[in-house]
């Protein structure tokens, strides 16, 4: 049977989870921690007792070893528990930074988790926009070469938030997708699926910080949490309590008059004792994601509010894709579900655009006058020269292009819009399913032949740069 | 993960959130395929949240395996004992599929134990199915008989378009897998492997495990096997299974085992590249850097002896 008759495996690897499932499903299969825990005491052993004979020394010893590890929620509970295993997480800042945890990591999702035998199946693999054309080959060399997977299509993975709001009746393939994961965060404008590589911007602050930012909140005020447990309580209270609000001080006031409505409780068990203890949760629940609004409360390095960020990300862009930019800013990531994350984005935004609009209006209305007086006066210019010609005499440069904006401003206003998706959480993935779900996903992967023909420098390139990199 | 487990751990997970929240009506439709070509799919409705259905398509059969409406023999039988009456068996099955399942989540017993028990029995529906001929013929043996009509070779299905063989006797079975792979390398990996395997047998901790041996060409127990059924490119294992092997409990296990060995020499050939990447990997970065330490080395040599020269120079120059 051949492979394309099956459907394809989609792996979304991101810094704090992995999205994997079956293309043309609705959801993937297993959201794990991306985590991985070795047992490394084989990796100090002598050659020495490599001989035939004590065998079964060897095995109890640990040759087997480099099977003995766990991926996701088990890893995570077997380096609680016991000391042999070290834990290592594979990805740091949606790069991949420990090649042989990754491989590792692959192998027990494709064997244990979704049991399928890779030569059966074409593989879709994420990337970051930023990822280096070394780390794409590396992906290429693991998948081709251990996996022996017969086609390979490594997607980047903005490019698939954005299909996964794809649907028949909206095809918008135009869009800033503002990517925030727990280990990085990117803004990156994607223009007919093409992604524009010179406009990418990347903010240091991502899910993780804002769970570092609510442990350190939670410490602070003292909070009765074991200090081991302290960055999963932290990482659980993120995911389940925080919200947006809209305006810091008013949720301040609101928290004081009424702590009963707002103050939530958390109740655990420490791991090391067994005894039970339980804490409050109050501020945090929106000081931790106002770090992306007011980064300077966390971090005096970087001061960029987010919504900034993405403005000047547009701004940055060709101006003919501006407006459609602004129209189509979608979410996604983990880090974007907070409630009102949409909203409170959406506003601030507006915000920024409308008081330049207001600016440039105001510093060139005049001139705009003026010159439109002059060019009555010129009517007669206007006859023997052409109208271009006119135009650049009156106004010049900059000005010129500013008056256009600002005409255009006054005829149709700027219609900023944030989308949310419901499945935001893995929209990447989402995507994916549905790229892998047509036929002509089948054509564009690089193929094992492929591979075998040319190398690993076949993954170099992502057509969705159009060959900028 | 040494040895593959019998339950798809999907299947699994779906099924105990499915019961989990058996008030809250979902629509659920997913697909999706494990090794060796066993597809599942299952579907919930809103109208109808305490059923779901579950149909599951197996590997094309070779000509010289048994399918009886779809199924391998005894199937139907297996499922009926293993499942009860939580589980209906719809007749003719879902289109592109041999089984399917209707799961009736009422009738689940009360008993918290029992009931994970049986949904683990669920998720292993492959084991059942795939397994019941080789657990009838295994059964035989435990009770020391063989299966009336049938004498010589059985062909079993495992992958695809290809089968293991089966030796009934009263006193043993022996079973015969002709191994294949695709990749070139794979058949390197997999022919040291099963020898390796054969070779491990004989070390004094397994004397109790079933003998195995390894050839390259086809055993004398399949002189009847259709001759495109031998076209192995890895060699033939053979196990050679005793009553002791199939008493009690250890009678699931040892057909889970057998069902799913070619998917656990994969697994095992696909790990040990994996591994010897690593060490490829290890070994490439530790030369990379010696390299980076002896250029720098080079380096400073060079920065010493020029300094030395404008010293030098100077020196000329001042004299």
């Amino acid at each position: 049977m051949d492979p394309t008759s099956r459907p394809a495996v989609v792996i979304d690897y991101g810094t704090g989870y992995t999205k994997m499932g079956f293309a043309g499903n609705v959801e993937p299969c297993f959201i794990l921690p991306t985590a991985v825990a070795v047992n490394e005491s084989f990796l100090n052993q002598s050659r020495t007792s490599s001989s035939k004979a004590n065998w079964q020394a060897q095995h109890s010893a640990g040759v087997m070893a480099d099977l003995d590890f766990f991926i996701g929620e088990e890893a995570l509970a077997k380096s609680r528990s016991s000391n042999t295993y070290s834990l290592s997480y594979p990805i740091k800042h949606g790069q991949v930074d420990n090649w042989d945890a990754m491989e590792r990591y692959w192998q027990q999702c494709i064997f244990n988790y979704l049991r399928c035998d890779p030569e059966d199946h074409y593989f879709l693999l994420t990337e970051s926009p930023l990822t280096a054309p070394e780390s794409r080959e590396y992906t290429g060399e693991i998948m081709f070469e251990t996996f022996n997977v017969p086609g390979l299509y490594i997607a980047v993975n903005s490019v698939l938030a954005l299909a996964a709001g794809y649907t028949t009746s909206k095809c918008e393939m135009t869009g800033v997708v503002v990517d925030v994961g727990d280990g990085a965060a990117h803004v990156v404008p994607v223009a007919d699926g093409y992604v524009i590589g010179s406009s990418i911007k990347s903010i240091p602050i991502a899910g993780k910080d804002v769970t570092l930012f609510i442990q350190q909140l939670m410490r602070e005020r003292g909070e009765n949490v074991p200090p081991e447990d302290s960055f999963e309580v932290a990482r659980k209270v993120k995911e389940t309590h925080c919200y947006t609000c809209s305006d810091i001080v008013k949720e301040f006031n609101k928290h004081d008059k009424e702590p009963a409505k707002y103050i939530k409780h958390w109740r655990g068990i420490k791991p090391k004792t067994g005894a039970p203890y339980s804490c409050d949760i109050g501020y945090e629940r929106f000081l931790g994601p106002e770090v992306f609004f007011n980064p300077e409360i966390y971090s005096s390095d970087f001061t960029t509010p987010l919504p900034a960020v993405i403005d000047k990300c547009i701004q940055s862009a060709p101006i003919d894709t501006r407006r459609a930019l602004y129209k189509n800013i979608v979410l996604s990531g983990g880090s974007t579900m907070f409630k009102d994350f949409g909203r409170r984005l959406q506003r601030d935004l507006k915000k920024i655009v409308d008081t330049r609009v207001l600016t440039s209006e105001a510093r060139l209305g005049g001139k705009i006058k003026v010159s439109i007086l002059e060019f009555t006066h010129n009517k007669r210019c206007f006859q023997t020269y052409n109208i271009s010609s006119i135009f650049i005499h009156v106004v010049t440069g900059t000005e010129f292009l500013n008056m256009f904006v600002v005409l255009g401003f006054q005829s149709q206003p700027v219609e900023v819009n944030v989308v949310s998706h419901p499945i935001q959480r893995f929209a990447v993935w989402f995507g994916g399913s549905v790229l892998a779900s047509t036929p002509e996903f089948f054509a564009a992967c690089h193929t094992k032949a492929e591979y075998e023909e040319y190398g690993a420098s076949i993954c170099r390139t992502n057509p969705v740069f159009k060959g900028m990199y | 993960m040494i040895l593959l487990q019998s339950h798809s751990r999907f299947l699994l997970q779906t099924l105990l959130n499915r019961v989990q929240n058996l008030e809250k009506a979902v629509e659920l439709d997913y697909h999706w395929v494990e090794f060796d070509d066993v597809r599942y799919h299952i579907l919930v409705s809103m109208k109808n949240p305490n059923v779901l259905l579950l149909s599951v398509s197996l590997p094309i059969p070779p000509p010289e395996a048994v399918f009886i409406g779809g199924l391998p023999f005894g199937a139907i039988e297996a499922l009926k004992a293993a499942y009860g009456v939580v589980v209906q068996i719809l007749d003719p099955p879902r289109d592109g599929f041999n089984l399917t399942l209707k799961l009736n989540f009422g009738k689940l017993p009360l008993d918290e134990e029992h009931r994970h028990a049986l949904l683990v029995k669920i998720a292993s529906v492959r084991e059942v199915v795939l397994g019941a001929p080789l657990r009838v013929v295994l059964k035989h043996l435990s009770s020391r008989t063989v299966i009336p009509g049938i004498d010589g070779l059985l062909a079993l299905v495992h992958r695809s378009k290809e089968s293991f063989f089966l030796v009934p006797q009263p006193d043993k079975v022996t079973v015969v897998f002709p191994m294949r792979f695709k990749d070139s390398i794979d058949i390197a990996f997999a022919t040291s492997f099963l020898q390796e395997f054969v070779e491990a047998r004989h070390t004094a901790g397994l004397n109790n495990a079933p003998p195995c041996l390894w050839s390259p060409n086809p055993p004398l127990e399949l002189k009847e096997a259709p001759a495109e059924a031998l076209s192995a490119n890895a060699g033939f294992v053979s196990f050679v299974i005793f009553p002791r092997h199939v008493e009690g409990k250890k009678l699931d296990r040892t057909v889970w085992n057998l069902s799913t060995f070619h998917a656990y020499v994969s697994y095992h050939v696909k790990c040990s590249e994996g591994f010897m990447h690593t060490r490829m990997r290890r070994r490439v970065e530790s030369m990379i850097q010696e390299r980076r330490f002896f250029h720098n080395q080079i380096n400073l040599v060079r920065v010493h002896s020029f300094a030395v020269h404008l010293v030098i120079s100077y020196h000329v120059a001042t004299c």
